[in-house]
């Protein structure tokens, strides 16, 4: 019979409820709550929304005291509500997203990143150039930032808890009383500087706002605007904004909507929907996330709330670069996605994971036992959803630095992915992997723009300060008129967990800026003393400022013309800072590095061409700008937790830009085909052009003197069978081997000079003549070993100086007069005493050595201690090269010397044939063990 | 003793050997090739020409058919045996019947202008032949058209019945032949249910001269048809479920490509459950709208008319352009409604389901336009009825369902009982045109996301296999739980 329409499959549907009701179970078992709706069936309907989503049961909102919001009107309390279910608290009192540093607070410069002003290694006592305000600790007489005023400024990118609700001594902020006294309860009043008391009662605090993460529309934008007026509690009850459950009326307040509550008093079903974390929820703070892959995504101006954007340029979204709507360069043929894992649906919360999650928590290696692969015991779905850690994977980034013991939990690129299987093509894999971090070949560009630099020495009449960004051409700093080419990113060496340092790609953000105060204990100008120095009370620039900066006397000051590059401007500035009661103001620049490691890309469009690094302008080395012109003359200091190494150095050009030029040597790295020591190389150089000049001497001095005898005493030549064809073989067998090595070694050594070769193919034919190279002088060894021939190699003790210095004479005198050769060479005899001195120590010590530096340098992917003891390829590299330039030296001389037989093509001839033209009859005293030339 | 002079011959091979043969076993390849599609598209030669060997003058398409067999003698015998000429195929067992039956423009009926039968006239315009024009056409040999496929002047028009239109000058397309290009299949593929890109939904006049953007074959590439539906004994490759129900006549993209030819595995991983045509033809009907819904229950009314709205003699209809497609499951056969057949009037009738399902390993999930219509049937004995719709008494002209009816069930032998009404039924069309470069294919969160476009459920999943585990991890559930 004909089948109608499109068939479901009963059974299916069966074990799939039967699925969904024991997950459901399950929650509500663990929930322990009332709110577990008993006896209530679930819904018979096909759910809409997504399973995940329906999972949450429906709840009450209850404010600080647990009452119901329905009845008092309050602000929602997320410690209450949420704590019918979970442990809160728990959550709460675990999250390095909540402490932000105020649970580890020191004194100011205590905390070993090098700034002298830093009281924490959090957004809660970190100070950065970008964001510029500074958190006062307590005590300095120049207050800038106060708790309050903190949190109206940096709780928009702050998911409360910590420091939004307790002092830094741990004590509730509400509990302290107002009074100008203390920073935390106080607030700067802009007009007098002074400060004056605040009232946490009556502005409340921001708990940690469960909301911003877990639903999937909060209203971030209510909730910002909350926090920005200092009406701090109601934060968390204006990210439901966007819900309906609450309303703001004309006045501002927020008013409860009781039609969004059932007759229980919980939220009716469907108005809310409590889910995992997605990209955009991270997206709030972290940076730009653009989850929909169809719509064009535009980019329009960075704010701090985009710092992961603004920092580096590391955009989340599975679009691929050529269908967004950013003016980028060559963007049609960037058809690849902003980031690959985003592109797969990998989510945030999939590397950077809850700690305590069974679906991936694992134990770490050290106290796991070897033979465990898996260990199945952990803790139960339920007690997870009971108390979540809110503690969250994290990588070693070069700026976050807070909980520095959860460094390196992130599930990082070989957790999931086997690198080894998938670079077989990639020759010494182990040795790149070793020197290179997977992103450094698989974040070959950044595409969005990134800031560069900022300058806070100067200030615009809007009271910013001098931005610079990288990675745009034209149109300054709005990215809708610009083109956009994006940036290549520095390599910079990073410490991993393991120890090692492989280079990463990083941008660098340099700032520069004023400060105040002693040596050692100086703190950044506040922002608006900064203003005072610059501007009037109309916000126009003062008189006295435009005498100086207005250089082309049009009243007002661009960006060319804010730029502090001499004295006058410095001195001027510093003393309407001194003015202002500030001690000792003075100018001082720092570079951040940040890491990248996001907007990663597949093999496909990852760096594979080898002359990518392996080249005279080897990406590795590339330099990158840091600024065009360096405020004050100031050179800036770096800026690390000792997580990404500063290791390269400071070049200022002639225009007065500033670059950072990494030196790979500073990182014991030899990369072949870039690194080359020149003086090895001049060496070497030098050798070859001395052996040059004086074969061609010798050579035009024996010439002259046959031409002038001509008819002198052509002696009389025998053929002799001088060279077994084994010997013949060996010998033309080496000297083409020894060509093509060095050929082949060239290109490696200075692959721009031959571009048409492959530079992994000439590696590889290199390698493996090599080792044809070594058999065959195994074999040669043997034969001579076996043969005895091996004496002829060898000098002989008695007489051999006399010997070598007759020879020496023969070579410097005899040879231009026609003497005859002193040695005879015969075939039980064919080294004379200086071709014996010359092998034993070629064959000795160049040949042995040439093999193990080659060997050592191919072997640094497979035993690279050993070759690290030796030094690494720093010196193995240039000493193999040296040995090169002796050998291509030796070559000339002998190929030379073989031309002084009775006929300059003799012996060559014999060489070839085995057959050798030998002088008879010559009488000479020592002549019993003679030989000839080469 | 001297050796022999050309020892060294000897040495140089010797040592060449020595250190090429293990560079050559060693070192390895560059860039492996990979293997290449073009060896599967064929070399043309260029076409003969034609104008001193028919030299005309032409009255009749079967005197140029005469011209054309004094040559190509085998070519009419071979044409009459295609269903290009037949309009039927060969006997298949369908599921669930006892004899084989024959499927059909000639026999059975789609929704969209229902039939031939009755109709001839008009249809057969499309007919690689002359004269049909009535149920006693006998197919004869000597009324192959050949100018149909062959001309490459561009003026060859047929007329009702398949006949050459009276303006063309016979001996001119005569002497034009050549190998059959997209105009020549295009002139009635891309106008499949009586217009263009009604019908198929992947096939439309935007490909008489595609853009890149259209069709990466016949627009980057400028691929003719036939050099995918290769032809050998003028028996082209290639099939429609609609007429072909069986899929022995296919031709798939592994034709010329290897299944595994993406550099990324994961999607390789792919190609065992979903159709090449899936990601690769994201959206069908690209340029040109087409008609996704007809409802033939409101024709015949005094309305305005538009003929991508309503249409007094055909009803009203649904154009859709950038369609997102429906996915089945599909191993290349499908079932036929074969007229005769009894349907249930409350349900849906499919006229050609597709066959396959998450079980059948040679199933996969493919793209489809579903054309959903409401078409004329009988609800006493319950079956779809074959209409006259053109020519003398046919709906329209008259308008007259219940005439249009009967005379259409004079001529299929389906019985009539007198009662007319409309019944909803489906056919459904894959789609293997608008092939889209890797660039613009489909990417993972189009179908793995919250919003994604497969509906796992109903295609048998648990839910999204990224998540839930792909098919014969669900098919072994299945198979566990029907042991149990």
């Amino acid at each position: 019979m004909l089948k109608k329409s499109v068939h479901t499959h009963p059974k299916l549907i069966i074990v799939l409820l039967g699925v969904l009701f024991l997950l459901a179970g399950l929650f509500l078992f663990v929930g322990q709550t009332a709110v577990a709706q008993e006896g209530e069936e679930p819904d018979p309907e096909p759910a809409v929304a997504p399973v995940t989503n329906s999972l949450h049961p429906t709840f009450p909102l209850l404010d600080e005291d647990g009452n119901h919001v329905l009845e008092t009107g309050k602000p929602v309390s997320t410690m209450q509500t949420c704590s019918g279910c979970h442990d809160a608290e728990f959550i709460a009192g675990h999250s390095f997203h909540a402490d932000v540093g105020v649970s580890n607070m020191t004194e100011p410069g205590q905390t070993g990143n090098g700034r002298a002003w830093d009281t924490s290694l959090g957004l809660f006592g970190k100070w950065n150039p970008i964001t510029y305000r500074y958190l006062s600790p307590e005590g300095d007489e120049v207050t800038d930032l106060t708790t309050p005023e903190w949190l109206k400024m940096f709780g928009v990118r702050h998911v409360g808890g910590g420091p939004a609700e307790y002092g830094r001594d741990g004590q509730p902020l509400t509990d302290l009383a107002p009074s100008a006294d203390s920073v935390e309860t106080s607030i700067v009043d802009p007009a007098t500087g002074e400060r004056i008391p605040w009232d946490w009662s009556e502005s409340g605090t921001v708990e940690m706002n469960c909301f911003l993460c877990h639903l999937p529309d909060p209203d971030n934008e209510a909730r910002k605007a909350a926090i920005h007026e200092g009406n701090f509690q109601w934060a968390n009850t204006a990210t439901l904004g966007a819900t309906g459950i609450v309303k703001q009326t004309d006045g501002g307040d927020w008013q409860w909507n009781e039609a969004a509550f059932d007759e229980d008093g919980n939220l009716t079903k469907g108005v809310i929907s409590i889910q995992d974390p997605n990209n955009d929820n991270c997206g709030l703070c972290h940076g730009l996330v653009h989850v929909d892959a169809q719509t064009p995504m535009v980019l329009n101006e960075c704010t701090p709330e985009q710092w992961s954007t603004i920092t580096t340029g590391q955009i989340m979204s599975p679009q691929k670069i050529s269908e967004s709507g950013i003016n980028l360069a060559n963007k049609e043929e960037l058809r690849r996605s902003w980031d690959i894992h985003t592109e797969r649906v990998v989510q945030c919360t999939d590397c950077h994971y809850s700690l305590n999650n069974p679906v991936y928590y694992q134990e770490l290696t050290g106290s796991r036992p070897e033979h465990l692969q898996f260990d199945p015991r952990r803790i139960e779905l339920g007690e997870y959803l009971y108390r979540p850690l809110h503690e969250f994977a994290k990588g070693q980034s070069a700026q976050g630095a807070l909980a520095p013991g959860l460094d390196n939990t992130i599930r990082t690129c070989e957790s999931c992915h086997e690198a080894t299987t998938t670079h077989e093509w990639l020759p010494y894999t182990e040795r790149h992997m070793t020197a290179l971090a997977c992103e450094s070949c698989h974040v070959p560009q950044m595409y969005a723009p990134a800031r560069q630099s900022y300058d806070w020495t100067v200030l615009q009449a809007s009271g910013d300060p001098v931005v610079a960004c990288r990675g745009i051409e034209g149109g300054g700093e709005t990215f809708a008129t610009a083109l956009i080419t994006g940036y290549q990113p520095v390599l910079l060496p990073r410490p991993n967990a393991d120890g090692a340092a492989p280079l990463s790609p990083h941008n660098l953000v340099t700032s520069w800026y004023w400060v105040y105060g002693e040596e050692g204990a100086e703190r950044p100008v506040p922002e608006r003393a900064l203003k005072v120095a610059w501007l009037d009370e109309e916000g126009q620039y003062s008189a006295a400022i435009l005498d100086v900066f207005d250089s082309n006397g049009d009243g007002s000051l661009d960006e060319t013309e804010l730029i502090i590059d001499n004295e006058e401007k410095e001195t001027l500035i510093a003393s309407r800072l001194a003015a202002q009661g500030l001690a000792n103001p003075r100018i001082a620049g720092e570079i951040q590095p940040y890491n990248i490691n996001h907007n990663v890309t597949h093999g496909e469009w990852a760096t594979k061409d080898c002359q990518t690094c392996h080249s005279e302008e080897s990406r590795i080395t590339q330099p990158m700008l840091l600024a065009t012109n360096m405020p004050g003359g100031v050179t800036p200091t770096f800026v690390t937790n000792g997580t990404s190494v500063l290791s390269g150095e400071l070049v200022t050009t002639e225009d007065g830009a500033l670059y950072y030029q990494p030196v790979t040597e500073e990182d014991s790295l030899y990369i072949l085909g870039h690194s080359s020591i020149n003086l090895v190389d001049k060496l070497g150089a030098f050798i070859l052009v001395v052996t040059i000049l004086g074969v061609l001497a010798h050579g035009t001095l024996r010439f002259l003197a046959i031409r002038r005898n001509p008819n002198r005493h052509k002696p009389e030549v025998r053929e002799v069978y001088m060279y077994t064809f084994y010997e013949r073989l060996w010998h033309w067998l080496q000297t083409a081997l020894i060509f093509s090595l060095i050929f082949t070694g060239l290109i490696i050594h200075k692959p721009d000079i031959f571009g048409a070769f492959s530079f992994a193919w000439v590696v590889q034919v290199h390698n493996i003549l090599a080792a044809i190279l070594v058999a065959n002088a195994a074999l040669a060894l043997f034969y001579n070993l076996a043969s005895g021939e091996i004496k002829q190699f060898l000098p002989q003790p008695h007489g051999f100086f006399n010997q070598a210095i007759e020879q020496t004479r023969f070579y410097l005198n005899g040879i231009f007069k026609g003497a005859e050769h002193p040695f005879e060479k015969s075939p039980e005899q064919k080294l004379n005493p200086l071709q014996q001195a010359t092998y034993f120590g070629l064959l000795n010590v160049l040949l042995p050595l040439q093999i193990l530096t080659g060997t050592l340098i191919w072997g640094a992917q497979r035993w690279p201690e050993l070759s690290a003891q030796i030094g690494g390829l720093t010196y193995l590299a240039p000493l193999h090269t040296l040995i090169t330039w002796l050998f291509a030296a030796f070559i000339i001389m002998h190929v030379y010397l073989t031309t002084t037989g009775p006929t300059p093509l003799s012996d060559i001839k014999g060489m070839i044939m085995g057959w050798d033209e030998v002088e008879v009859g010559h009488t000479t005293s020592t002549s019993a063990t003679s030989a000839q030339a080469d | 003793m001297r050796n022999f002079k050309y020892i060294w011959v000897v040495g140089i091979i010797l040592t060449a050997l020595i250190i090429l043969a293990p560079i050559v076993l060693f070192a390895s390849k560059e860039m492996e090739k990979r293997d290449d599609p073009w060896t599967a598209v064929p070399n043309r030669l260029p076409p003969t020409d034609h104008t001193d060997l028919l030299p005309g003058p032409y009255e009749t398409g079967p005197e140029v058919t005469q011209a054309c067999l004094e040559c190509h003698e085998d070519a009419a015998h071979e044409v009459a045996q295609t269903v290009h000429f037949t309009w039927e195929s060969e006997p298949v067992l369908l599921p669930g019947r006892d004899e084989p039956v024959t499927i059909g423009k000639a026999n059975q009926i789609n929704n969209f202008c229902i039939g031939v039968q009755g109709n001839w006239t008009g249809c057969t315009r499309c007919h690689a032949g002359y004269g049909w024009d009535s149920a006693d056409y006998e197919f004869p040999e000597e009324n192959v058209d050949c100018l149909v496929c062959h001309d490459q002047s561009g003026t060859y028009v047929k007329a009702n019945s398949g006949l050459p239109s009276e303006a063309v000058d016979l001996a001119m397309v005569a002497q034009s032949v050549g190998t059959p290009t997209r105009q020549n299949c295009g002139s009635c593929h891309f106008n499949g249910g009586g217009g263009n890109a009604v019908k198929h939904g992947d096939l439309d006049s935007s490909l008489f001269y595609p853009s890149e953007d259209v069709d990466v074959h016949m627009g980057r590439y400028d691929f003719q048809c036939v050099d995918c539906h290769k032809t050998e004994d003028h028996q082209i490759g290639g099939h429609s479920i609609s007429v072909s129900v069986d899929g022995e006549n296919d031709i798939a993209c592994t034709d010329c490509h290897s299944e595994n030819l993406h550099a990324d595995e994961r999607i390789n991983a792919h190609t065992d459950t979903v159709a090449c045509q899936t990601c690769h033809i994201p959206e069908g009907a690209v340029r040109d709208a087409t008609k996704m819904n007809w409802d033939w229950s409101t024709a015949g009314q005094d309305l305005p008319e538009d003929p991508h709205e309503y249409l007094k003699i055909k009803g009203s209809f649904v154009y859709e352009r950038n369609f997102m497609p429906e996915y089945y499951w599909w191993n290349g056969d499908a079932d036929r409604y074969i007229l005769g057949d009894e349907i249930d009037p409350n349900e849906v009738t499919v006229l050609n389901p597709p066959q396959g399902d998450i079980t059948d390993s040679d199933a996969k999930i493919w793209p489809f336009k579903v054309h959903r219509a409401k078409q004329i049937f009988d609800p006493i004995n319950n079956i779809l009825l074959q209409p006259k719709t053109v020519g003398e008494g046919g709906y329209w002209t008259e308008f007259d369902w219940d005439l249009a009816a009967k005379l259409g069930a004079e001529i299929s032998g389906l019985p009539y009982s007198g009662e007319y009404d409309f019944t909803e039924t489906d056919m459904y069309w894959p789609l293997a045109h608008l092939v889209q470069p890797k660039e613009s294919a489909l990417q993972c969160s189009d179908c793995h996301s919250d919003n994604g476009r497969m509906d796992w459920e109903a295609l048998g999943y648990y839910g999204d296999p990224m998540r839930w585990g792909n098919r014969s991890q669900t098919i072994g559930l299945t198979t566990d739980t029907e042991e149990n």
